[in-house]
This record gives C-alpha cells, structure tokens and sequence, in this order.
C-alpha cells in the first residue's frame, strides 16, 4: 500500500499538467460538440446536375481506350460541367468530359464552387492560389484557398485537379485543433491518438488512476467515509488543541505525529509505522496517532510530554559568522528540553503561518535562555526570495516576540554505553551538536567525544574556543575551501572523508555517532557510516538543524 | 493552537471527490488507454478487407453513357467497375440519382440484383485475411445491432467465424461493402461510450453530466496537487530517523 501511495504520488507529480490539459481540452470539446468542431458551420454539399442536361462529348469508350488499366471510371458532373474520374491502381485522375484532357480549375471556377458549397451570410473577400495548407493536413496539391468575410472567418479550399472541396475551415475549427493537439498529445495537427509519447502518458494515466482506487477503496474498507466513524488519534488530539505535529496531514509519510500507547496490548503496527518508525520505538509501544483510531480501551501519551507552545522574546542576536546568527530568547512560560531536542517555529508569512524547526544550541540553563543558531539563507538568485525562516527571524529585534512550539525530537544522548562519541556536523548544524557535547561533559562521567566540524573557510568556524577548551572533547574542524592567505595548518577536505579516516582505526562496533548538517553532507555521512559497519542503531542524526 | 491541519482538510476533500469523480478517472484512464494502444487502422478493420474491382478487359464492350441515361434519365452520376456476380467478373454500371444506387449489366443494361449466394461469394471476396470461413449471411431490415447505422437498413450481414468475429455489411443494391465490424472495433466502440459518457447514442460529447465531471475532476486534480506539494519530499525518510 505504501508502494502505492509512492507511486500515486510520483507519477502524479510527472502527470498533472497533462491531466489539467487533457480536462481543458475536454472542456472545449464538450462545450463545442461535434458540430461546433468541424468547421462546417456555413457548408453545404453540392449536388451534382442531371447527366442528362449536358452529355460529355468524350465517350466513356474514350476513356477505357485512353486508360484501359482503369480500375474504376465514374462520370459526374462539376456545377454542370461533366467529368470523368478514373483510377488507375489506387490513384485518381480527372478529365474534362468534353475533351478527354486533365481536368482545369480556374480562379473562376473555384470561386463558384467556393460559393457553392458555402450557405454562411458572407461574401468571399479574397481568392487565393495555394498549394497544400498547414492546416489541411493530408492535402498538399495545387488549389485555390477562398476566403470568406463572415462571422466564423471561414476558409474554403478548392482542389484544382479535381475540381472539388477540400476542406472549410474557420475559427472554432482552429480552436478545436489545439484542443485536438492537447488532448492527443499531437502537435503534427494531424490528430493522430496513436504514438509513442501518448501513449506513455496513457500507462502513466492507467497506473496513476489505478494506484489512486486501490488507495480508495483501503480508504473505504478503513470505513473512512463512514461519517460516525471514529477519528484517528491524530485527529482527535488535534481537534483537542494538543501539540501533534503532522505535516502530512495523516497520509502516514510524515512520521511526525508519533505517540506512546500506555495500555498493555498496542495496537499492531502498520506498513507506514514499520517504515517510520525503529524497532526499538515499536517495542516501546511508540506509534504512529494518524493510523490508529481512537478506541475505548486505549490510551496515549504525546512521545513530548512537556510540549507546549510558548512565547519567546528576543534578549540578544549576534552574528558568529557572516553566514551564522546566533539568537537568545527567553520565554514567558517554563520550557524543559533535553539538549539536541528543536522548538517548531512560528514563521508569520503573508496570510499563512509557515513552520520552522530550530534546533536548540546550549544544554537547558538556570536563567532559562533558549539559543539558537539561524542560517542566514541568501537567496538562490537575484528576484527570488531569501529563507522565509530565516529571513524573519535575522529580522527580529530584541524585545520582540516569536511564537514556538516544543520540544520535539529524539536526537539526544545515548544512555549507559561507555563507547567513545563521535560527533560529526556541518554549517548551521552545530547547534545540536554543541548543545550535546555541553551536556556530555555535564555528565558524572563524560565519555571520551571526538567533534569533527565541516565548514568551508576559517572565517566560518563558530564556538571555536568553546570546543577547543573542552577537556573531554578532541576538535576537528575541517575546511573545504580554505584560501592560501588564511594559512590555515588544519585539516582539509570534506568532513565525513576526515571523519572516515578516524573511523577506520577505531573498533566500528564501539562508537556512538551523532550527524547534523546540510543535505548532501548528511548523505555523505551516513554512507561512509554503513559502509564501516557502524551499527545503525548507534548512529543518531537530525536533518532539522539546518 | 492547532497544528498543521490544512493538509488533513485538503485530504479529506480529495477522498470524497474522488469517491465520485476518481471513479471516473479511472474509467477515462482505462477507455483512453485502449484507444491510443490500438492502431486506428486496426480498429477500423483495413486489414481485413481488400479492394475488389479490377480492369475490365478491353474485349468486353460496354453500353454507352448515351444509351444508360436514355434508360435512366435522373441519374447525377454513373460508375463503370466489375463486380463478380453469378460466378464471374462482370462490368456493371452504378447509377446514382435523387432516388440512391441501382447497379445495372453495363453491357445489357439489365438490373442486377443479388441473392444470398452472390452477397457471400462477394463478402469472401473481400475479405482480405486467409481461408475465409462464413458462419452465416443474414438480411437485416429491422432491429439493427448497434454497430450498424439503422439509415442503412436494409444491409445484408455477413458473418465470419475468426479471431475477430468479423461481419461485413453489404449493400442490398449494389453488392458494396459498406461497413466492417471486429471484436476490436466493438470494444473502441464500448470504451468510447464510457469515454464521452454517453450510454444511449454513443456520439453526444455535450451532455451535462460529462462537463459536470470534467469540471469535478479539475477540482480533484486541484485539491491532489495541493497534497501534493504538502508531502512531496526529495529527501528519502530514513528508518526510526530522530527528530
């Protein structure tokens, strides 16, 4: 099912434009109906004359005697004027059924046969030789494109070796063909439903459509449209106003919302609870509050018991780096935290109330002071906006107020193992990171720590003092983009590279690592991590502290 | 305080929309997917017929247009082919006139008309697919089966027994194959009507209830790229992950 739900969602985000399209041009075939499309508003069929009102003078003896591979040799008549059409193995000649020679249309004529099959109100406004139109696509011989000063602004073409009408067109017809070219996905004009890129799209519309009712009927047989059916924790918790954080809104892809079951038998845990959540978090009745629904005999506890919302005031603001802002609040209620925990900030934006995670950066302290450290985000380029987050909060004056919700998170300390702590982070990711060195040395007995800090330049390094006078820590910074002028005589290169070389001395089983930084610094990291054998369940990381 | 709930909201009306119109989605999807994969040609049947007529010799000498219109006054337009009837090739003449088609001998201008024996020898003549097998010929002059246009009735049916359950429909005055039919063109024909949601006619594209859909379907579509741009992530969820 969660395969499902992967599927439905990726293939929906390569499909949806076309979907939209393919509505749209639905739309103005439904709107426009058959008749509207044709572009034979203003065409009638022209019947030929009676044969016997003017006789061809070239007998149908001729004809066989000329062509006598003919096939198929009919005589008609065009407005009177009697021609012979033979065809010979598939193709088509026409004669003057007078002289026996090639059929000729002459501007004259093509306007009477224009005028002819035309009953619209206009006149013909010009007369033109042509060959072939772009907008007549299978015919390409020499003709005459008659146009019409009407309403509809209709195009009649006329085809000169035979002398017949091709086609009318007008403006609903050039209409309708864009609307043919979207839905068909054929932009040729030749309104062909049968090709390869169709014909993709139509085996991603069938997987979509089908992942989408397989979803469904999941969602029916959970009895979701059952109106007295009961909510799901989540939604009861969040219709009773307790911090839950969702942003998934109970699709089960988040991971978010987790709760702890409290009675004896916890509910079995589901596909997206096997994905989100670790053994260990399973054993100890932890869940997911979307995917389970409220039962009589159940009970939970939110996993942050002491999350609250509170509101902060901005005491201090200094820069650490030119990329790095450091930012002290104090709140107005009481807030416990565990060092490596985050508050969910709330970032006013336009209309809307955006959510922002910020990990705290000290261990909790007596004057009850919440630091944290903001990456100033520039913007991607020049027109586009900055960080809306950081952005805002770089903006906050001392004095002035921000709203936050927490704590949250389980990125913290491991307990009662005397293996050796590695920490590696990147960029604004050393708030969690220090806040957990900090409380290790609190510890009765610290454990012994190594940091390794990635940063480009020396000017990027923060809390170096700190670190570097900690007894119970070894500092590694490590620069990617040092300058010759810096005359920096550290280490060099990416942080998880010198992280792995570390790494390979020691014994992969007796570590303890903890990751936070940037995107690909995280991926790196947590590669070269399984790649030594480094026990998952040893390695800690928090992709928020961004 | 309630937390991010607007992507709850938006699920909600997604489920129920598409509870109706996904239905249909599904049904669009399924009935648009059979029709692109299918070759037009194919569903047409232009593989199973070929062309008849053939030259006629220079030795067979045929009534002039002078004498066929002495005969046939209110005739707009006059055909010369061969048709294999009683048996053999023959050169024939159609007429067409305000009162339809008539197929004459173009030789002794007697009329020519075809009993069930010249229709099936005609009928396996154009079937185009080796060892023609007719399984029966049938003069229809009422009651229509929905593949066939009832303006033409009456039309002699013939039927074969292959892959396709291929009929071809004949015409009762000049022997012409009019129309073809296979097990191919009749499943276009069902998904069609699924497709433009007309159950009765098959042809009408305008009815209320198919702009009706199309425009919920827009709102479905809507409400799913709302979620989508909530739960759409590039980052891949690590397992038990913290925070």
């Amino acid at each position: 099912m969660r395969f499902m739900q992967w599927l439905h969602r990726w293939v929906s985000l390569i499909l949806i434009i076309q979907v939209v399209l393919w509505l749209i041009s639905a739309t103005v075939f439904s709107i426009m109906g058959h008749h509207g499309m044709s572009g034979h508003q203003y065409m009638r069929h022209i019947h030929p004359e009676m044969l016997a009102d003017e006789s061809p003078q070239w007998s149908i003896q001729q004809v066989r005697a000329t062509h006598p591979q003919a096939d198929t040799i009919l005589l008609t008549n065009v407005l009177g004027h009697p021609q012979y059409q033979v065809n010979v193995s598939g193709k088509w000649l026409y004669l003057d059924g007078h002289t026996g020679q090639p059929w000729q249309t002459d501007v004259n004529l093509a306007q009477a046969l224009a005028l002819a099959s035309y009953d619209g109100p206009g006149q013909i406004a010009e007369v033109e030789q042509v060959t072939g139109a772009a907008e007549v696509v299978d015919w390409s011989a020499a003709g005459y494109r008659v146009q019409f000063a009407d309403d509809l602004n209709t195009r009649v073409y006329v085809d000169a070796a035979s002398g017949q009408i091709v086609e009318h067109r007008n403006t609903p017809w050039t209409i309708a063909d864009w609307a043919f070219r979207l839905h068909f996905m054929d932009y040729s004009g030749e309104r062909s439903f049968n090709h390869l890129l169709i014909w993709s799209a139509g085996l991603f519309a069938l997987w979509f459509s089908l992942s989408g009712l397989m979803l469904l009927i999941r969602n029916i047989s959970q009895g979701d449209f059952n109106p007295r059916r009961k909510p799901t924790w989540l939604e009861q918790l969040q219709r009773d106003e307790k911090p839950i954080a969702s942003s998934c809104g109970g699709g089960g892809t988040c991971g978010l919302c987790k709760v702890t079951f409290t009675n004896n038998d916890v509910p079995t845990p589901t596909a997206a609870e096997k994905v989100m959540l670790s053994e260990a978090e399973l054993t100890a009745g932890l869940r997911l509050a979307c995917q389970h629904k409220v039962q009589a005999k159940d009970a939970v506890e939110l996993a942050n018991e002491n999350v609250a919302s509170h509101l902060l005031t901005l005491q201090n603001k200094r820069d650490l780096t030119p990329s790095i802002a450091e930012l002290t609040f104090t709140s107005a209620s009481r807030l416990d935290y565990q060092a490596g925990q985050f508050l969910q900030f709330k970032i006013p934006h336009e209309s809307t109330v955006l959510e922002r995670h910020y990990s705290l950066a000290t261990v909790p302290n007596a004057d009850n002071e919440l630091v944290f450290t903001v990456r100033h985000m520039p913007a991607p380029k020049s027109g586009v906006p900055a960080g809306v987050g950081s952005s805002f909060l770089c903006r906050l004056q001392p004095g002035e107020h921000v709203e936050a919700i927490g704590p949250f998170g389980d990125f913290l300390l491991t307990k009662a193992s005397s293996r050796q702590q590695v920490f590696i982070g990147g960029g604004a990711g050393i708030a969690p990171l220090r806040a957990l060195v900090q409380a290790e040395q609190q510890s009765t007995t610290p454990r012994p720590a190594m940091f390794f800090y990635g940063a480009r330049n020396s000017a990027e390094l923060c809390y170096t003092e700190e670190l570097e006078q900690n007894p119970h820590v070894t500092y590694v910074p490590v620069l990617s983009a040092v300058s010759e002028k810096e005359r920096w005589t550290g280490q060099t290169g990416f942080v998880h590279e010198v992280a792995e070389a570390w790494l390979r001395e020691q014994d992969a089983q007796q570590v303890d690592v903890y990751v936070c930084g940037p995107p690909l610094m995280l991926e790196a990291t947590m590669k070269m991590l399984a790649e030594l054998g480094v026990p998952r369940d040893h390695i800690k990381f928090d992709d928020f502290g961004i | 305080m309630t937390q991010v709930t607007r992507s709850s909201r938006w699920r909600v009306w997604h489920r129920w929309l598409s509870l109706i119109f996904g239905v249909q989605m599904v049904l669009w999807s399924i009935s648009g997917a059979y029709m692109v994969f299918f070759d037009l040609d194919y569903i047409h049947g232009d593989h199973l017929v070929q062309e008849i007529t053939q030259p006629i010799p220079a030795s067979t000498s045929v009534a002039t247009i002078g004498e066929v219109l002495n005969a046939h006054p209110h005739t707009q337009s006059v055909t010369l082919e061969s048709l294999w009837y009683d048996g053999r090739q023959q050169a024939v003449y159609k007429l067409t006139g305000h009162n339809g088609e008539q197929l004459i001998n173009a030789t002794t201008l007697a009329p020519i008309s075809f009993d069930e024996a010249d229709i099936e020898a005609l009928a396996t003549r154009y079937y185009a697919l080796p060892e023609p097998k007719v399984e029966s010929v049938v003069y229809l002059t009422d009651n229509p089966p929905t593949e066939l246009n009832p303006a033409l009735l009456p039309i002699w049916q013939v039927n074969f027994d292959d892959f396709g359950s291929t009929s071809l429909y004949l015409s009762e005055s000049t022997g012409e194959m009019l129309v073809k039919r296979h097990t191919f063109w009749r499943g276009f024909d069902i998904f069609w009507m699924i497709h433009i949601m007309d159950y009765d006619e098959r042809v009408d594209i305008e009815t209320w209830w198919l702009q009706a859909f199309i425009f919920g379907t827009f709102i479905l579509m809507i409400t799913g790229a709302v979620l989508l741009v909530y739960t759409i992530s590039f980052k891949r969820k690590p397992k038990g992950g913290a925070a």
